[in-house]
Order: C-alpha cells, then sequence, then structure tokens
C-alpha cells in the first residue's frame, strides 16, 4: 500500500470526506487542547509574550517534513502526488499580509477561529461573520481584481527544485531555523516577562 | 556514558537531539525519491504476464479516442523523429530512458507503445518495478495500429453476410477517421509498405483531458 491512499483510489469522494471530518474533529480537539482556542495567547506571540502558538506550528511543520521526507525514503509515500498548490508570488505575499494583520486584529486565524466557535467565544464568531464578509467581498470584488489574482505564476515549484538542492539539505536547514527560532522565542519570552516585572 | 548523559538531560534537549541526527541523516540521504534502486515483485509480475491482465488491443484505443476518453496517458516509447512524422492520436513522447523522470504520475492509467511489444514491455517492467500502479501495453503496437486500424484488411468473402457487412463498414469508418483506408486490393498491394497518414488529429477526437481539471485541494 503506497499513501497518499485517495490519490491511489483506496478510497473514493465520499470516504475522503469521512476522513477528512475525523481527521479534521482531531486537528480541532488538539488545538483546543493546546490553548489555541483563545484568541489573546494566540495574539500574545505578537507582543512575544507567549511564543507557543510559533512554537507548536513549527514543530508541527518540523515533524511533517520529517514524516513526508522518511516515508518517501522507505518507499511508502510518493511525495509527487501530495498535492502541493502553484506559487503566486506577489498575489500570495500579499494574501499573507492580509491574513498577517486579521490574524494581529481579531486574534484568530480561519482555522483557529473554528475551534474557538466550538467553545462557544462571542469573539470568534464575530471573526468568522467577518471573514464570510471578506469572502463575499473578495468573490463580489473578483473580476476587478483577476488580473493581479493570477500575476506572478511560478508554477508548481518548491525550494529544492528552485534552488536545484536535495531535500534533505532542505530539510537541515529548516530543521536548524527551527531550532535558533525556538532560542530566540525563548529569550524574547524572557526579556517581556522581566519586562513586564519592572513594570 | 553517554547513554547515562543523554537520559539525564531535559526532554525538550533529547528531542532536540533525536531531530538533529534525523537532520543529518536526511542530509546526507540527499534525495527521497531516489527510485533508481528498487525491489520488484518478481512473482506478480510473472503471475500479471502469465494473465495477459496488461495489455489492451488496438480496436479498444481506437474506441477510446473515437468517444474522446481521456482518463489515461498514452506514451510513445519511439524516438523524437519516429514519434513527429506518425503517433497515435492523444499520445505523448516519452523516451523508455526517461520514463521515470516524465510527469507520469504513479496512480495514472498508462499505456505503453512503441513500433512493437519488446520496448513497450521493457518501458512496461520499468514502471512495474517503480511501482507505477496501472500500467499496461498497447498489444502488437504501433504495427498492430496500422494493420488493424488504420489499414485494415478486408476479411468479407465474395457473399458476406449481414454481420460481416456491418463489421467491414464499422472498420471503413474508424479507418476514415484516423486517416487511413479499408485495404481491399490484391496481395501485390497488400505486400507493398503503406505510407501512414499524414500527422494530424481527427477531427472529431476532443483532445481536451479530463485529468487536466484539477480538483480544488489544500487548506
Amino acid at each position: 500500500m503506497t499513501a497518499p491512499f485517495f490519490k491511489f483510489g483506496y478510497f473514493n469522494d465520499e470516504v475522503s470526506l469521512i476522513v477528512a471530518f475525523v481527521i479534521g474533529i482531531f486537528f480541532g480537539f488538539v488545538l483546543e487542547r493546546g490553548g489555541f482556542g483563545s484568541g489573546r495567547m494566540l495574539a500574545a506571540q505578537f507582543y512575544f509574550t507567549d511564543m507557543r502558538v510559533f512554537k507548536v506550528m513549527f514543530t508541527a511543520i518540523v515533524t511533517a517534513m520529517f514524516g513526508l521526507f522518511y516515508l518517501t525514503w522507505i518507499g511508502y509515500l510518493d511525495l509527487s502526488l501530495v498535492y502541493m498548490s502553484d506559487t503566486y508570488l506577489v498575489p500570495q505575499v500579499v494574501g499573507g499580509l492580509i491574513l498577517g494583520v486579521g490574524f494581529v486584529i481579531g486574534g484568530y486565524c480561519p482555522g483557529t477561529s473554528g475551534v474557538a466557535i466550538a467553545t462557544g467565544r462571542i469573539d470568534a464568531i464575530l471573526y468568522a461573520l467577518g471573514g464570510f464578509f471578506g469572502i463575499f467581498v473578495f468573490g463580489e470584488l473578483f473580476p476587478w481584481i483577476e488580473e493581479f489574482f493570477v500575476s506572478t505564476h511560478m508554477g508548481n515549484i518548491n525550494i529544492p527544485t528552485l534552488l536545484g538542492i536535495d531535500y534533505g539539505i532542505v530539510l537541515l536547514l529548516v530543521l536548524l531555523m527551527a531550532i535558533a527560532g525556538f532560542t530566540g522565542a525563548e529569550w524574547a519570552e524572557k526579556i517581556m516577562a522581566n519586562k513586564k516585572k519592572e513594570d | 556514558m553517554l547513554l547515562k548523559a543523554y537520559a539525564e538531560l531535559p526532554p525538550r534537549k533529547r528531542i532536540g537531539i533525536i531531530a538533529i541526527i534525523l537532520g543529518i541523516s536526511a542530509a546526507v540521504i540527499g534525495n527521497p525519491c531516489n527510485t533508481t534502486q528498487t525491489k520488484v515483485n518478481i512473482k506478480e509480475v510473472a503471475l500479471k504476464s502469465e494473465k495477459d491482465v496488461d495489455g489492451i488491443k488496438v480496436n479498444e484505443l481506437a474506441g477510446w479516442i473515437i468517444e474522446g476518453k481521456m482518463d489515461y496517458r498514452l506514451a510513445d516509447l519511439r524516438n523524437e523523429s519516429s514519434f513527429s512524422e506518425y503517433n497515435i492520436p492523444s499520445s505523448e513522447n516519452i523516451q523508455i530512458g526517461s520514463l521515470t523522470k516524465s510527469d507520469l504520475k504513479r496512480n495514472d492509467k498508462i499505456i505503453l507503445y512503441s513500433e512493437n511489444d519488446i520496448t513497450a514491455a521493457q518501458g512496461w517492467f520499468i514502471l512495474k518495478a517503480a511501482d507505477y500502479k496501472s500500467v499496461c501495453m498497447l498489444k502488437g503496437g504501433l504495427e498492430a495500429w496500422k494493420n488493424e486500424i488504420v489499414f485494415p484488411q478486408c476479411s468479407c468473402g465474395d457473399n458476406p453476410s449481414e454481420i460481416q457487412k456491418q463489421n467491414h463498414q464499422k472498420k471503413e469508418e474508424v479507418a476514415k477517421f484516423f486517416g487511413g483506408q479499408m485495404e481491399t486490393g490484391s496481395s501485390s498491394t497488400k505486400v507493398a509498405k503503406k505510407e501512414l497518414p499524414k500527422l494530424k488529429a481527427p477531427a472529431k477526437v476532443n483532445l481536451k483531458r479530463t485529468r487536466s481539471k484539477k480538483k480544488r485541494e489544500g487548506c
């Protein structure tokens, strides 16, 4: 048996929806238990007072990266069939900035707002309504921004193919980046905690 | 000694050390998708060859092309010049040496053909060894395509039955569709080398691939 199971036809569209639902429930549960259902906690990372979100997200990236690499290496996973969206450089940078600003202002990202809604948080419900309104506005404005939306298309690229280096080297570099990030985050947390004490 | 020192470290540092070891190993491994060396399940390959399940007939393929069915990848394994001279509609030219490096996916339904069965069989074995799930060969290759689809022989005698007449008409229409014609002439014309039609896609074939329609995925 080789993964991704859906791509190899081990189950159909209907079953894939059930699988996605079950995985989604577990994902939401873990996020909530990790404290990601609190807007204060999520926004705290931008003030360097609690870097839990950064650490958890980077740990998730590194774990998934190791999983994909070694499962491919032992022949259990076909990496070429793992979905990767095309790169539209400028629109994606702009989209990322909008998401980041929304994250700082609202205290949630789309996924964590869903988690917070599940626990009945009113701010998350308003956040999600704002998100839906944004989707509506985007849909209505799409004919005017379509040209920008599909601009700077770079195709289906990733760092190893773009730079011509091995996946393993990229993995090691990202790991080193994560370790440096964790150290930096803890250092920032300590500084902010001392500052708070002084105040 | 080392193990004892490791056990005394806090959990986060222990995890960090394991991650660094795995990271350095990954850098040494380099590319995880290196498929130049693989293990082959010879029993499975032998069984498939014995049962002859990984081959499709030329008339079956012709039917798919006429219907516009495009849920497969048809790979022409001949060289570039032969391919540009003539190829089966909807095919793409992939040299046997670059089969596993091409954009063929492991979950694609792949049909291989060449002049004859030998090259296609070699390609089939390479892809099977590289764990491509659905690979088959065009039985008889381009030679069969030429003789049975583009220039089929008329098999009716002097007094053909109704069924024979219908088959004849069907063959003629198919041959015409692919730019050929029914061969009804004497033995001398049968022996003469048949020139394949000039390369052009048949008018009715919808070459739009359904598989290219990307499913929206991701978050």
